[in-house]
């Protein structure tokens, strides 16, 4: 390889380059195969199929019918639609920031280096392997339930309760954002290397300087932690906006009580494949991307003014 | 660079729109080939034929199944049968999604939720145009529920009746007696409700609420009406509320459980509900569900009662529903063996005596009385309760339309606004039938 090829290659992106060869592309594009193929098959095709639909009246047993925008007008009258962000932006709202912090806390005492520090992670990550599965909805209606091990719990400490926290419209909601947050383990892997990142000189410069562990975690800890939790924060958003398994399985399917955990992709599902309004769902469906890229957005432009960066 | 980019983006899009486009074909079902209009019944192939038949069901039902499957196989050996089955929730998803993409099984077990939204939309076969399907055997007033617009989309398999089932075992240990049940009010059953629970001081319940579309059609029959007319929702806004406010005063009296509880048992199992459990005393319940209670709360003894009525019966406002169909997709290139296939599931004797009662019982008037001997105490007594109810059956009751399936759901709901005081009875009627009338209009424009 001459030098002149050589520093082709590393050249930033603005330089003008030169023609490649025909060979090296075809070898690329032989690499790229599988992925392009499933890429366009699996990911970008139903997008466009559903793009397409959500302009339609389709019932899934007869062809899709063009009726424009008639099923983006429908969601402006559509309350249970209009319940359903309520309950999902309630759920973003208090899952989103109460599993990072929870995450974060467990991180930073477990970076002191304590005894048995692998199995403690390994613990804590266990729900989030865990946490969306069907075997744990199905654990937490017998924990939250009218008979549960919480209402034990609460009769153990002298507060008698016979509530069923899952089946009661003002408290099912939070059950579930308990479980989000209780499925705090990869963002606390996430934050647990980000903190190995941190120099240790930092931590001992400032305790030279009379800095207590408040002052150095204010001071020193977060703000060279602030590119993780952006990082954590942004996934969080978005994995949150499509919760489904849990609520689904917690209510049974139904979004109940009363609607109260009528999550957003609960309804595009019960609309889609329960009342056979397939074109409106896709329109649900696009309604959902645009919102969680409005928000990741909005994060990324925020972030400009709380993130720091070392260079 | 930039040139291969454009052409490589250009060969993405061309077979992104290939994908959408075998996406949208795969989609029609209205040029299949059994759908045709020109009137020539199908005939049996000579050749080697597949078909596919899919059910929902329990664990007892699949290996019945197969063995009635292989029986078929044994009588037709050119025709070979592959059956596919899946629980209730996941089976009308995956019919659904298997339809849509052009793909239905040949065969398939319907339900009434769903016959009209299936057949309206041209994905069910005309049973009649085939040679091979007697419906000799059915009661007319039975048969009749298996048509949409008068055509014959669902071969009824079984039939069931809407009763009460009383746990016998419960309310001799608490000392009470039915009152007299062949005359019942709605107010006998209530009184008697409210004693259960106050006389076991809590632990066991009466009651729990009417929450699906048989029983609110046989309320609205009750109330001189009808649930749907000319496919569109008839009930009236009251009738439909002191439905509502019947689960209300039951919940409020203590007859019935308070709201949460109710809420949380809606989603369980059957073997998990109050009255698997011996924590409720009367159930509502599809007569031919015994067996499985039975099965459930460990061999209680459960007696099958009518529902209270305002009028000692006087008006025939009962009726027996299909439990469940065998429907031909109307895209099956083999429609006559198909039908084939669902003649010998339900008219056939020895088939009857394998499957028993699993499906309900037998909609083949000589099938079931092949089977009466053989019958466990509980099924035997599903069957003559059944048969009792014929005395009080009157017209046949317009199936559910397009567009309503979610029915079941629907009442579920308004159900849990009204229990947890969110709407009023009233309120939550007329929310009701403007949400399901909606559902209907907007499936058939």
């Amino acid at each position: 390889m001459s030098l002149a090829e050589l520093q082709r290659m590393t050249r930033g992106r603005g330089e003008p380059r030169v023609k490649q060869e025909t060979p090296d592309n075809k070898a690329a594009l032989a690499f790229l195969g599988p992925w392009l193929v499933g890429v366009v098959a699996l990911t970008i095709g139903p997008m466009a199929a559903s793009l397409y639909l959500a302009f339609t009246d389709y019932n899934l047993l007869e062809d899709p019918r063009w009726v424009g925008l008639a099923n983006f007008t429908r969601m402006l009258g559509d309350e249970r639609l209009h319940k359903s962000l309520e309950v999902t932006f309630t759920y973003v709202l208090f899952g989103v920031p109460g599993q990072l912090i929870v995450a974060l806390g467990l991180a930073v005492l477990l970076d002191r280096g304590m005894r048995g520090l692998t199995f403690y992670r390994s613990a804590f990550y266990l729900p989030s392997l865990l946490g969306s599965s069907v075997a744990i909805a199905v654990l937490w209606r017998l924990i939250f339930g009218g008979t549960g091990l919480f209402n034990s719990l609460l009769g153990a400490i002298g507060i008698p309760s016979s509530t069923s926290w899952i089946a009661d419209p003002d408290t099912a909601l939070a059950t579930i954002v308990l479980l989000h947050v209780w499925t705090f383990g990869s963002p606390m892997v996430i934050f647990l290397a980000g903190l190995r990142q941190i120099p240790r000189e930092y931590y001992e410069a400032a305790s030279t300087d009379g800095a207590g562990p408040w002052k150095q975690f204010r001071s020193i800890t977060l703000p060279l932690l602030t590119p993780i939790i952006f990082f954590n924060l942004v996934l969080a958003v978005i994995n949150s906006f499509q919760a489904f398994t849990q609520a689904f399985v917690v209510s049974g399917g139904r979004g109940g009580p009363s609607d109260s955990t009528l999550f957003y992709t609960l309804y595009l599902y019960q609309e889609g494949f329960g009342a056979f309004r397939m074109g409106y769902a896709s329109a649900l469906a696009w309604l959902l991307v645009v919102i969680i890229g409005a928000f990741t957005l909005i994060n990324f432009w925020a972030s400009r003014y709380w993130v720091h960066y070392d260079d | 660079m930039r040139l291969t980019t454009s052409s490589a983006r250009r060969t993405a899009a061309a077979a992104a729109s290939i994908v959408v486009l075998a996406g949208l074909t795969a989609c029609g079902t209205g040029s299949a080939p059994g759908a045709g209009s020109d009137g020539a019944a199908p005939e049996l192939s000579e050749e080697e034929v597949t078909l596919r038949a899919t059910w929902w069901g329990g664990d007892s039902r699949h290996p019945l199944t197969q063995k009635a499957i292989d029986a078929f196989e044994e009588k037709y050996p050119n025709i070979d049968v592959v059956g596919e089955f899946a629980d209730w929730g996941g089976y009308w998803d995956k019919l659904a999604t298997q339809t849509a993409g052009g793909n239905a099984p040949d065969i398939m077990q319907m339900d009434e939720l769903y016959l009209a939204s299936y057949a309206d939309r041209g994905a069910l076969y005309d049973l009649e145009r085939t040679a091979q399907l007697d419906t000799s055997g059915l009661d007319p007033k039975v048969l009749d529920l298996g048509r949409s617009e008068g055509t014959l989309y669902g071969m009824p398999i079984s039939t069931t009746a809407f009763g009460i089932l009383a746990n016998q075992d419960l309310l001799d240990e608490l000392g009470l007696e039915l009152p007299d049940t062949s005359t019942w009010t709605w107010e006998d059953l209530s009184d008697f409700a409210t004693e259960v629970s106050e006389k076991s001081g809590g632990e066991v319940v009466g009651i729990s609420a009417l929450n699906n579309g048989y029983s609110l059609q046989l309320w609205a029959r009750q109330h001189g009406e009808a649930l749907f007319s000319d496919g569109s929702v008839s009930i009236s806004p009251e009738t439909l509320a002191a439905y509502f406010q019947q689960a209300l005063d039951w919940t409020a009296s203590g007859a019935a459980a308070p709201a949460s509880h109710q809420a949380e048992m809606a989603g369980v199992g059957l073997d998990q509900t109050d009255f698997s459990t011996g924590k409720q005393a009367l159930a509502f319940s599809q007569i031919t569900q015994i067996p499985a209670y039975e099965a459930a709360t460990g061999g209680a003894t459960l007696e099958p009662v009518k529902i209270p009525s305002e009028d000692a019966n006087e008006a025939k406002y009962s009726y027996l529903k299909p439990g469940m169909y065998w429907s031909v997709s109307s895209t099956s290139e083999h429609p006559a063996e198909a039908a084939l296939f669902v003649d010998f599931m339900v008219n056939d004797p020895e088939v009857g005596g394998i499957l028993g009662t699993d499906r309900g019982i037998p909609s083949n008037g000589a099938v079931r009385d092949s089977i009466l001997d053989g019958l466990a105490p509980g099924e035997k007594s599903a069957a003559d309760f059944v048969a009792a109810e014929e005395a009080y059956i009157g017209e046949a009751p317009e199936i559910t339309p397009n567009g309503a399936s979610e029915l079941d759901t629907l009442i579920a709901r308004y159900l849990q606004d009204v229990l947890f005081e969110s709407q009023t009875p009233q309120e939550a009627a007329e929310a009701f039938i403007a949400e399901l009338d909606g559902s209907i209009q907007s499936a058939n424009q």
